[in-house]
């Protein structure tokens, strides 16, 4: 553990050196989690003008327009793109030198993971402010509220990230599965209320959606930020269901990664 | 003329033979076109399920907008995609060497090299979404609204191919910047959406500035043939002018961007 702790140390340095390096691309990358969130906000505070209670799934304009700047900073926080990488790392080899280091490859996209919501920080929170004061949110949350809300986001991304990492590893038995990545993002856009709140989409997709681990990556977090919307006691149950569902990511990933690496060594053999 | 088709047929059938080698993926890939119009139906049932219309769009209406996006973004997947690419890896490598030393108009040549043959399928069920939303709409398909769609769709390409031709020649100054191909896609993430549901000034930069709605709202509107949603007799002549002016920066700017390239000694 303490090696992997300086192996992440070390990488995490590399990587902060490579973004900065290449801070226009990365720029580019990060733009589009502004862009997505602001159509969705435009789209849904249209919808909710002819929506006869003027408002989507109990939320108004001000409240829509919070979601989704919330939604911005969690979009943020839970990106990982392992899952769009993994097959092309199965099928050519690149994962082969990796696993020479003498720490898991994820420290190393952990890293990567982390530098570069941590150089983009100074791209996108000025388009955040200014978002905020285009379209004028409505927050009600309390102190404490902020406090778990805060610890619902890291939780969240951790989450998303080992999840996502999880998944990805069915690269090694379906290296050409090029669609993994895009079936993911369908499934945290839809069932995690990137798009809407759950409780706008149709009945049983919000059924699905409600035992999926998804919400708590992403609306579980936005609304407790956003205020008045979880109670104290659903708070702490969503608190507890995201450790257990994080718990669930590493039991898969260590399982995925055991079994998958045996399966590797015939790939490339 | 002749010559040129007769090229673009060359390239297109060496696609086309690429591609039947590879028939298993082709059924992939289908399966993934058919998971995406699945995905931005279900966002249509979802929009509708809370609201019976958007600044005066239905759901039929909504239908057809899907349709477009489809088509628009299979299109420019199937040919524009896969030839930009390859001459922004071309300029940054110094390989485009290779494409000035044909006896070839050179920005013809690396715009028709390549096509991703399965990408047809983004065609047809784009396609056949935009006509069946419009039929709900109107009962029918009017011979005249569907020649219009046709046209307008002509200057939607065209529209997007100097986009993207312009990204291409920007690579001639900003060599490092490998993802440019960004600028154009988080600005066509709001085309999912007609562009009604901007504020004004928004509205007016997505369509005299960033052309947007050239690409995708007013092809759309015009096969629905609704008046009050931008479309108007004159909006072919205005598309058409839109696409030639673009088309004529871009050449231009492809052109000057080319007397910068200096092979792949520098």
């Amino acid at each position: 553990m303490m090696a992997a702790m300086r192996a992440l140390g070390a990488h995490l340095r590399a990587h902060l050196a490579v973004m900065m390096q290449y801070r226009g691309e990365v720029l580019l990358w990060s733009v589009w989690g502004i862009v997505n969130p602001a159509v969705l906000y435009a789209m849904w505070s249209a919808a909710a003008e002819s929506s006869g209670s003027h408002e989507i799934a109990s939320y108004d304009r001000a409240g829509l327009a919070a979601y989704f700047l919330v939604m911005m900073i969690v979009g943020h926080a839970t990106g990982a793109w392992d899952v769009y990488q993994m097959g092309h790392f199965v099928r050519t080899g690149v994962l082969s030198p990796m696993l020479l280091h003498p720490v898991l490859p994820m420290w190393r996209s952990l890293a990567e993971n982390i530098a570069y919501k941590v150089v983009t920080l100074m791209f996108v929170i000025p388009i955040w402010i200014g978002f905020a004061w285009l379209v004028g949110p409505a927050f009600k949350a309390t102190a404490w509220e902020y406090l778990l809300g805060t610890i619902a986001l890291f939780l969240g991304a951790a989450l998303a990230y080992l999840l996502s990492y999880a998944i990805s590893l069915i690269a090694f038995w379906a290296p050409k599965l090029d669609a993994l990545g895009e079936i993911y993002f369908a499934l945290c856009m839809f069932l995690g209320g990137r798009f809407v709140p759950i409780a706008a989409l149709p009945d049983s997709i919000a059924g699905l959606a409600r035992v999926m681990p998804f919400r708590w990556m992403y609306q579980f977090p936005t609304e407790l930020l956003i205020g008045g919307r979880v109670g104290f006691r659903d708070t702490l149950i969503g608190l507890g269901l995201q450790i257990v569902w994080l718990t669930f990511s590493f039991v898969l990933f260590r399982t995925l990664w055991f079994a998958g690496l045996k399966r590797y060594t015939a790939v490339s053999g | 003329m002749t010559r040129a088709l007769s090229l673009i047929s060359v390239f297109v059938r060496v696609s086309v033979q690429n591609f039947a080698a590879y028939r298993f993926e082709f059924f992939v890939r289908m399966f993934v076109s058919v998971g995406h119009l699945l995905a931005e139906l279900l966002a249509v049932q979802t929009i509708f399920k809370n609201t019976p219309e958007i600044r005066g769009w239905q759901k039929e209406h909504m239908l057809v907008l899907v349709g477009v996006f489809r088509m628009i973004a299979g299109g420019i997947r199937m040919v524009i995609v896969p030839n930009m690419r390859r001459v922004m890896e071309d300029i940054r490598n110094g390989t485009l060497d290779y494409v000035l030393l044909k006896p070839l108009d050179a920005q013809f040549h690396v715009s028709i090299r390549e096509f991703v043959i399965w990408r047809v399928t983004d065609l047809v069920l784009g396609g056949s979404l935009a006509i069946y939303g419009s039929y709900l709409t109107l009962h029918t398909v009017p011979f005249d609204k569907f020649i219009l769609f046709i046209l307008m769709m002509v200057a939607a390409f065209t529209i997007v191919y100097a986009i993207w031709l312009a990204l291409a020649a920007i690579c001639f100054w900003l060599i490092r910047l490998e993802n440019i191909e960004m600028l154009f896609w988080n600005v066509f993430e709001a085309g999912r959406f007609p562009v009604q549901i901007y504020p004004a000034w928004l509205q007016t930069g997505l369509t005299y500035i960033f052309p947007l709605a050239f690409i995708v709202t007013f092809p759309a509107a015009s096969l629905l043939g609704i008046s009050g949603k931008g479309i108007t007799p004159t909006m072919p002549a205005i598309a058409f002018l839109v696409g030639l002016i673009a088309i004529i920066l871009a050449s231009m700017l492809f052109r000057i961007g080319l007397r910068r390239y200096a092979g792949a000694s520098a």
